[in-house]
């Protein structure tokens, strides 16, 4: 948890606000409006009560100020809002209320008088005495206001007293820093940023122009998270009940990667009570967007009901509901249900005590770095404990010195399962500690093979190692050329300008956490808009490779290119090809089934041989009339499943055949054949013409996307891709 | 794309997808076992007093194995099928009343276990009589071809629909076609299951005096390729080991091994194009080799009916405020921000994700391998192989650049966007080399894998550590012998030495409640350390260790200040209490309050602290609740039990345990 803040900003509204300088196409007040709506969307992004924001602008037309100061003496100094935590509609009613005015009059330090005193106002107890806050005030202005600077030092002080940090950001104010410097500045302004400057120098404070500002807002900000320890126990080496000589070391586990969640849409539905009502109507009719307006107000949020069924016991073949009072829990064991009661769910669990016990050792260099199966922690010694500090020292030193990883189990709590755990020593900078992470048990691997990628072997067993799928020397060389030209291990440059690896780990930000957030931010602060606006840059920054590298290693990569060979396939042309006799696939023998059986012209279907049978008939012909027999025969077959199937026993069947018939027809480029195929059986199915209501079989075709064959799918198709949408409505 | 396999019911694939990963589309798997009943394949062998000789015939090993795979893929693949069929049988029985597949007799149908397929299989297997009655060879055996139309129907009827349908032959008759015609029929028959869809996986066994020999006449029956995986040829022939007994291991053991290696079919789980420099992309799959394995999650179940059923689920979305029927159509999905609901259009909300670009595996540059280090690991990894599909060339240029990354041991860093709206990760490809074992069969397949790297977000700063403790060299020295001495076989971790005994015990008691069974006391956890061994092996050395660290312990403390002593003295405090705790040496693990290397036992006892005896005699006065929390606490945490909650939960809790322990 962060500690509580108040913050106010401090907004020059000043008519000189409403300006265009520097050939920009923001407004000056827009463009200061960049960096503080981006201030205060992600303090309200994190929905935090302690996160208090005040608002206060200057060079206003109106003078605001009650129960804070005395209005006379404050002239036009506008307070909007004073600290608070801040929501949606908050930030609405804000956009409203900044606008340039139409003055140049309003002093900025008495804007920042009145913040101090709403910042006191908020963060004093009830006793009088200052609580526990992070204060801030941060001011944007264009500088061009009148500055009254007589009680400058009593400002100072106050602030100081206050313990409040300060950042003024101004528009086009030279900062020699960053190097910028306005040219033909204008003598006031010359004289304002001097006294501000001033000022935020003798209070400790940030001081920067606007420009820089917004640049560094493009950099995403991490969130911290104070760790918690997963475990607080021992580390042991060998049993101390039974053993003597055993080590025991006090430690804590604490994660080291986590990987940052983006924040989840929930469901939501637009409500229609409301319909006619006149306040929702008018609101709805006013708005641009249409969907993109709707507030808490007319929307209503979405709940899941769940619904049982089991089969029926008196009706074999059909369902019956049953309420949740005549449920009980239970597992499934393959398709047998097991009921466990509430009073036996611990039985299936595995008794454990907390700990985390050395299994042995292991190598270094013979260890497979793709084994581990998820997020990492520390395991660090218990805090305060020097015996634990220096024990758990020594096996870290001990792991490092003999290139070895150690494998232990670990129960982090009572009664969960044990996991097996690599600790590997982890030594950067001061930190001095253990990571462990967690490894596959037996049943995490699926043990897939695959052939060998050096060489060939084959049918008989012999090995081949020159061959269209095996690299020659040349690619090899090739490929080699190319990979030493593009290594990054020293293409970055650190903040120093010396070489260091480029893409580190803390150079790359997660796109979408930043992107969601970016357009859950961009989206609270629009209005209206044509389109959603890209991702920062630094967001997709790492996903090619850096030019200038690139264009350093283009010749090894046409030579690459060259060795390599690689043509794509025209999408056109996958997949086929085995229609013909000759391309089908044959046995590992090589032999060829058909010319065993004679080449036969024509190929009977086989109801009990369906699929195959309709499979082989295709390959045997190219005269479209047997196409077109086969496939009726193939559509009579499928009905035949249909009408004869007891409840859905048939429609799995009929399913795969239709599946088949469609696939094979989009190969043969004759759709049609299909599409009259399934237009007709659709009619067929609905009007019950296949002995009884076979509307679930609709439901399935419909279900598995088996209904048209449209343009997309076969250029040989005259069905467009809304008419095939169009065939699943009913 | 769009080959054919790849639209089945309840399998297309989800546009916009959803956070987890765990959403991957699932290939369902049937698998029908046919196991040759013939004389030769009942022979035993001979008796023999060596326990470890093979007692099996090649029939039974079989039905052994698939006693086993069907156990372990109602763990592994719960909602796949698995069917038994035995042929060359003198009976014939389908479970049909149909006559027409001569000498084949369905043990067990294809369809998800029941709990009763297993015990049924497990009687077979342990009651040699029933098995006697069953496993009678016929006078005649039955044709191959009957067998292979037999399992046609058998997927067409059972297993219409299924992406994978295996078909496990296990014979030890290299020719079972006596003449011309026979052998005709039956590769016509192989064709048809390959039409279907359907892939003939053999298992053959060779006798004591006869090899087996596939090319006789198995390898005009059996296929290169796989229909459900098209483009990743399988391993050649060759490759397939022909099983025989009185080889070292037995029987049982090669025939499980190798039908291991099969048990789940090959899944790719994504199809991209891999960029390894603008304008050369190859085509390459995605699978997933490793991945953690859950027991099945609890369910409702109906108990009003003879027999408990499953209650199957069904979701309807209501709206909150009028309970209104929602249609799926209508619903929006909105962020909420600020108290407040923002929301997208369902086009907005795909150019959110999408504005990351197509799936694609990027290269952006090459690294040396310690750029990856152990402790970046966030997620599991990813195997990549190549596929000529999309690209002709593919293979021999993932080929060459496998072999380079291992050559130079080096890594590429890559941008990867595994299906569409996915979210990107920037990954290490690491090569992987393949791995065989002392049988020569492929352990760990040769290609490349995508290891997930952390983002800046992603990376968490470990608690300041207080201490700035440092070792000696003579400390690591002594712990680093101790290291060396326990080093796993080879120096490796290798999984298959380590089942999960989580999952093994919840399926071990699943399996005995569903069969009304008692149910097994003592679990099998593979997972605890052997201590004996490390005793054997390490005591000398953590003996050393220990004194060595005691003094030197003092002496890098002594020149401190006296806030480091008072540090010490709570340190010292719960070494007594350990002590103490050790006296009555009756629990099973204890947990140690502290650093403790010694082998004398430091019997000199601090500030005195709580122990069993003591803590019992409070209580029986009913002094118990007036101790503090931290008192409470410590004794429990002294006792590995948990030290969370409120006082009254505390003190229940030591009630609990003295209560164990008969105090």
């Amino acid at each position: 948890m962060a500690s509580k803040e108040a913050t106010v900003y401090i907004v020059d509204l000043g008519r000189s606000m409403g300006k265009k300088n520097h050939g920009r196409s923001k407004t000056n007040l827009e463009w200061a409006m960049e960096y503080v709506w981006e201030k205060i969307t992600t303090t309200v992004s994190t929905n935090r009560k302690t996160a208090m924001m005040g608002v206060v602008g200057f060079r206003t037309d109106e003078t605001d100020v009650d129960g804070i100061v005395e209005k006379d003496e404050y002239p036009n100094i506008q307070v909007f809002s004073r600290p608070k935590q801040f929501l949606l509609p908050d930030i609405r009613i804000l956009q409203e209320q900044i606008k340039p005015s139409s003055t140049n009059d309003g002093d900025i330090l008495g804007a920042l008088v009145v913040a101090i005193q709403m910042i006191n106002d908020a963060t004093t107890g009830k006793t009088g005495n200052p609580l526990k806050f992070e204060r801030r005030i941060i001011m944007v202005t264009d500088g061009q206001g009148p500055i009254d600077a007589d009680d400058l030092d009593g400002i100072v002080s106050k602030l100081k007293q206050d313990g409040i940090e300060i950042t003024l950001l101004g528009v086009d104010f030279d900062d020699p820093e960053s190097g910028y410097k306005e040219e033909d500045k204008d003598s006031d302004k010359e004289e304002h940023e001097a006294v501000l400057k001033t000022l935020i120098e003798d209070s400790g404070g940030n001081f920067g122009t606007l420009a820089v500002a917004i640049e560094q807002l493009a950099i995403p900000r991490l969130k911290e998270t104070r760790p918690t320890p997963s475990y607080r126990g021992t580390l042991t080496l060998g049993n101390n009940v039974e053993y003597e000589a055993t080590l025991t070391i006090d430690v804590e586990r604490y994660p080291c990667t986590m990987l940052a969640k983006p924040p989840t849409a929930s469901s939501f539905v637009v409500r229609t009570d409301l319909g006619s009502a006149p306040g929702a109507s008018t609101q709805s009719s006013a708005t641009v967007l249409g969907d993109g307006e709707h507030t808490n107000g007319d929307l209503s949020a979405v709940r899941n009901q769940r619904a049982y069924q089991v089969d029926n016991p008196e009706e074999p073949g059909t369902k019956m509901n049953v309420g949740m009072e005549e449920l009980e829990r239970g597992y499934e064991y393959g398709r047998t249900a097991v009921h466990i009661s509430e009073a036996d769910s611990n039985i299936v669990k595995l008794e454990t005590s907390p700990a985390l016990e050395l299994i042995g050792f292991v190598a270094k260099k013979k260890f497979d770095r793709y084994l581990p199966l998820g997020r990492t922690n520390f395991i660090v010694p218990q805090k305060t404990n020097d015996k634990s500090q220096l024990a758990l020292n020594c096996f870290v030193h001990a792991l490092f010195e003999t290139e070895c990883y150690a494998v232990a189990r670990l129960v982090s709590k009572q009664d969960k399962p044990p996991a097996i755990v690599l600790l590997v020593p982890y030594l950067e900078g001061e930190v001095e500690a253990l990571v462990d992470v967690e490894l596959p048990f037996e049943e995490d691997m699926r043990r897939y093979k695959f052939p060998p990628l050096d060489k060939k072997y084959t049918i008989s067993g012999k090995v081949i190692l020159e061959h269209r799928d095996l690299p020659n020397r040349d690619l090899m060389s090739a490929m080699s050329d190319y990979v030493d030209a593009m290594d990054l291990s020293n293409f970055g440059v650190d903040d120093d300008g010396n070489q260091t690896e480029y893409m580190k780990f803390e150079d790359t930000f997660s796109p979408i956490l930043h992107r969601i957030n970016q357009i859950i931010r961009w989206r609270a602060t629009t209005n209206t808009y044509d389109k959603l606006p890209d991702p920062p840059q630094i967001l997709t920054k790492y996903s090619v490779p850096p030019a200038d590298l690139m264009a350093k290693a283009e010749h090894h990569l046409d030579a690459l290119k060259q060795a390599g060979d690689v043509k794509r396939v025209p999408p056109k042309e996958k997949g086929r090809g085995k229609r013909r006799r000759e391309d089908r696939d044959k046995p590992l023998s090589g032999l060829d089934v058909d010319e065993l059986l004679g080449n036969p012209k024509k190929v009977k279907i086989d109801s009990q041989n369906l699929i195959p049978s309709f499979k082989q008939a295709l390959a045997a012909t190219d005269d479209l009339d047997a196409i077109q027999a086969a496939a009726d025969n193939m559509g009579s077959n499928i009905k035949t499943y249909i009408s004869a199937s007891v409840g859905d026993s048939g429609y799995g069947r009929a399913l795969e055949a239709i599946r088949v018939m469609r696939d094979e027809l989009t190969e043969l480029e004759e759709p049609e054949i299909y599409n009259v195929f399934i237009r007709d059986l659709k009619r067929d199915v609905l009007d019950g013409k296949l002995k009884g209501d076979r509307r679930e079989m609709w439901w399935r075709i419909k279900g598995s996307r088996y209904g048209l064959i449209d343009r997309k799918r076969s250029f040989a198709s005259d069905v467009t891709e809304e008419e095939a949408a169009e065939f699943y409505k009913k | 794309m769009a080959s054919p396999q790849e639209n089945r019911p309840g399998e297309e694939e989800d546009e916009e997808e959803e956070l987890d990963d765990s959403s991957y589309k699932t290939v369902k798997d049937a698998v029908l076992f046919a196991i040759d009943v013939s004389p030769t394949m009942l022979e035993r062998p001979p008796a023999s007093d060596d326990k470890k000789a093979e007692r099996d015939s090649p029939t039974s090993a079989a039905l052994r194995c698939a006693y086993e795979l069907m156990q372990q893929r109602i763990i592994s693949n719960p909602k796949d099928m698995m069917g038994i069929l035995l042929y060359g049988t003198e009976r014939t029985d389908l479970k049909d009343g149909d006559n027409t597949f001569q000498h084949c007799y369905l043990l067990s149908d294809l369809d998800v276990p029941s709990a009763q397929d297993v015990k049924q299989l497990r009687d077979l297997i342990e009651n040699e009589e029933e098995v006697s009655d069953l496993l009678k060879p016929a006078k005649e055996p039955a044709s191959i071809a009957t067998v292979l139309f037999c399992a046609n129907q058998i997927f067409t009827t059972k297993a219409p629909n299924f992406t994978s349908r295996r078909l496990f032959l296990v014979t030890d008759n290299d020719n079972p076609a006596t003449n011309r015609q026979d052998k005709d029929t039956a590769v016509t028959r192989a064709r048809d299951l390959y039409d279907l869809g359907c892939s003939i996986d053999l298992f053959p066994i060779s006798r004591r005096d006869h090899g087996f020999d596939r090319s006789k006449f198995y390898d005009d029956l059996v296929y290169p390729t796989s229909p459900s995986d098209p483009d990743a040829p399988a391993l050649p022939s060759t490759a397939t080991k022909v099983a025989k007994s009185g080889d070292g291991i037995s029987l049982l053991k090669q025939l499980l091994s190798s039908i291991n290696s099969k048990s789940a079919p090959r899944r790719a789980q994504f199809s991209v194009p891999l960029e390894i420099g603008p304008g050369l992309r190859i085509g390459v799959k995605g699978y997933i080799m490793i991945k953690r394995q859950e027991h099945v999650k609890s369910c409702y179940v109906w108990v009003g009916g003879e027999k408990v059923q499953i209650a199957s689920a069904s979701t309807t979305h209501m709206a909150d405020d009028t309970a209104r029927v929602v249609e799926k159509g209508e619903v929006r999905k909105a962020y909420k921000f600020g108290g407040d609901a923002i929301t997208f259009t369902t086009e907005e909300f795909a150019q959110i994700r999408g504005c990351f670009g197509d799936p694609i595996i990027r290269i952006v540059g090459f690294k040396p391998l310690d750029c990856c280090p152990i402790w970046a690991n966030t997620n599991k990894s990813t195997f990549i192989y190549p596929s000529e599909t999309d690209y002709v060339g593919s293979t021999r240029v993932f080929s060459a650049l496998q072999q380079k990354l291992l050559k130079s041991k080096k890594m590429g860093v890559a941008w990867f966007i595994p299906r569409r709206n996915a979210t990107p990760v920037i990954a290490a490809v690491i090569p992987g080399a393949e791995q065989v074992d002392e049988n020569g069969e492929q352990s760990m397949p040769p290609g490349l894998w995508l290891v997930p790297l952390p983002y800046a977000d992603d990376l968490r700063q470990p608690p300041e550590q207080v201490s700035s403790l440092r070792t000696t060299d003579n400390l690591t020295d002594l712990l680093s012998k101790v290291v060396e001495n326990l080093q796993l076989p080879k120096g490796v971790y290798d999984p298959s030495k380590y089942p999960n005994p989580d999952l093994q015990w919840f399926y071990k008691i699943l399996q005995a409640m569903a069969l009304e069974e008692e149910v097994p006391e003592d679990p099998d956890d593979k997972t605890i350390p052997k201590y004996k061994q490390i005793n054997k092996r390490c005591a000398q050395y953590l003996e050393d260790f220990g004194v060595a660290f005691d003094s030197e312990f003092k002496a890098l403390t002594a020149g401190k200040s006296k806030t480091l002593t008072t540090g010490r003295k709570r340190v010292k405090a719960s070494t007594a209490d350990d002590d103490d705790d050790d006296e009555d040496g009756v629990k099973p693990k204890p947990a140690r309050k502290k650093v403790k290397t010694e082998v004398k036992k430091e019997t000199a006892s601090q500030t005195p602290s709580m122990t069993d005896q003591e803590m019992a005699s409070i209580n029986d006065r009913g002094n118990i609740s007036k101790q503090k929390v931290d008192v409470l606490k410590e004794f429990l945490g002294a006792r590995g039990l948990d030290t969370k909650g409120k006082k009254l939960d505390l003190v229940d809790r030591v009630q609990v345990y003295l209560d164990r322990k008969g105090l």
